[in-house]
């Protein structure tokens, strides 16, 4: 016993680093068990005040952008006012509820902090559990896709960027309606990785790719990128697709988080069918 | 700022704000980050009791985790840059005399031996953070190509930090 604590007395130095590690790696482990880890420490009240103050201050460099981004966001919706259609008959429309079910409802939040260069990379919205915010909502731009709620704390909540080496998005190809996944290598911001795209399908570059809807968290046809390089690997099955994102992430300023009001009922017919 | 306890503390705090709100936010080439806070790590004095230099080393890194969302991760690698300082000290200045409060620093060391000093503890830093953050080996190329460039970036940093810091000292 005696020789048993001059043992850890010689190697003091060496046993604080190795429990000091130990913490440091607990920590990295359990904040990354992905959807289950309820602690993420940027989205809590504390870092998250500070780094909302930050934002205050900086955004106001950014103002110019931003309003040409609304400007032309206000245009396209202007486009898809019942004024700017032209009746074309005299008929009597009905509008029947049980037919229009609203499936998506979109809240916008300010993006309060953003990266991009890193492989992991993390947003922090201004929305949290008190808005209504619930983990595993889909946020996106005017432009794209942006990533997924991973936490929410009560005023904040954190997303899991598309530049995220766990990323992996169900995504279809307009011209061909052929669906694969996008994922990030980390090589380079603006450009993914379309996958999963048997090698007989017609792939053009200039492709348009957008969300296929069947994973639940985005609807169908939210806009995700366009093919620039196929590459069609000897022997494999499958084609090597690179995508250019059509948002530029080091650029996003406010976001849409996407409500599913109908997930519920999604989520219970998939067990279902699993457990069959 | 004579007491060394009080100025290590308020480079502490200077460092992680000019990291979270600077040093964060500038991507050279879209991926390179320069993690200048290691300079705490670097320039505490050579006097420092060996479990006080892990537990100030791994409360900076914590911080700056807490700070920038990335748990664990910051905390990991700065305890590492502080177990390898004493080491690398010794094998730098073997004749160094532990009570004679001189503090690392190009006064101390000069240019040369100072550069040579951080970018040894700033790399085994980085490579140690980068490989944490990507966490898989099929990627090692282009993560070792960040490392190298991050580290060059990040004593240059460094180093020019000092540099502005001894004049300002020199001159007040």
């Amino acid at each position: 016993m005696r020789s048993l604590i001059l043992f850890f007395w010689k190697h003091r130095f060496f046993f604080l680093f190795f429990i000091l590690e130990a913490v440091s790696i607990l920590l990295i482990v359990s904040n990354n068990s992905y959807q289950r880890s309820k602690f993420i420490s940027a989205s809590n009240g504390f870092s998250g005040n500070i780094l909302s103050f930050y934002d205050n201050s900086i955004s106001y460099f950014n103002l110019k952008n931003t309003n040409d981004l609304l400007v032309k966001e206000n245009a396209r919706l202007r486009n898809l006012l019942k004024t700017s259609y032209l009746k074309h008959d005299t008929l009597y429309h009905e509008i029947n509820d049980s037919i229009y079910k609203q499936h998506y409802r979109y809240f916008e939040a300010k993006i309060i902090s953003n990266s991009f260069q890193k492989r992991n990379n993390y947003l922090i919205l201004n929305k949290g559990s008190r808005q209504g915010v619930y983990p595993e909502m889909g946020v996106v731009t005017q432009n794209g896709v942006i990533g997924v709620v991973h936490s929410v704390s009560d005023n904040f909540c954190s997303v899991i960027s598309v530049l995220h080496s766990k990323s992996a998005l169900d995504a279809k190809l307009i011209r061909t309606g052929y669906t694969g996944t996008i994922t990030w290598n980390g090589k380079n911001y603006r450009i993914g990785q379309l996958e999963n795209i048997p090698s007989h399908v017609d792939v053009k570059q200039g492709d348009t790719v957008v969300t296929s809807g069947y994973s639940s968290l985005y609807p169908e046809g939210v806009l995700v990128g366009m093919v620039t390089k196929v590459i069609k690997p000897k022997g494999e099955g499958f084609y090597k697709i690179d995508i250019r994102y059509s948002v530029d992430y080091n650029k996003v300023e406010y976001g849409y988080l996407i409500f599913n009001l109908l997930k519920d009922e999604e989520q219970k017919i998939k067990e279902e069918a699993e457990d069959e | 700022m004579s007491n060394p306890i009080l100025r290590n503390s308020f480079r502490f705090l200077v460092l992680v704000l000019l990291q979270i709100f600077v040093f964060n936010r500038i991507y050279l080439g879209g991926y390179l980050n320069p993690y200048v806070y290691l300079m705490f790590i670097l320039l505490l004095p050579f006097e420092t009791p060996w479990w006080l230099l892990l537990i100030s080393s791994f409360s900076i890194g914590l911080s700056v985790d807490t700070l920038s969302g990335s748990l664990g991760i910051h905390a990991a690698a700065a305890t590492l840059a502080a177990f390898v300082r004493p080491l690398v000290i010794k094998l730098m200045f073997p004749k160094l005399d532990r009570t004679s409060h001189v503090v690392p620093g190009i006064n101390f060391m000069g240019i040369p031996a100072f550069a040579v000093y951080v970018f040894i503890v700033v790399f085994i830093h980085h490579f140690f953070l980068f490989f944490l953050e990507v966490f898989r080996f099929s990627e090692i190329v282009p993560v070792l190509f960040r490392i190298g460039l991050s580290s060059l970036l990040s004593s240059a940093l460094i180093i020019l930090l000092e540099i502005i810091f001894k004049s300002y000292r020199k001159g007040v």
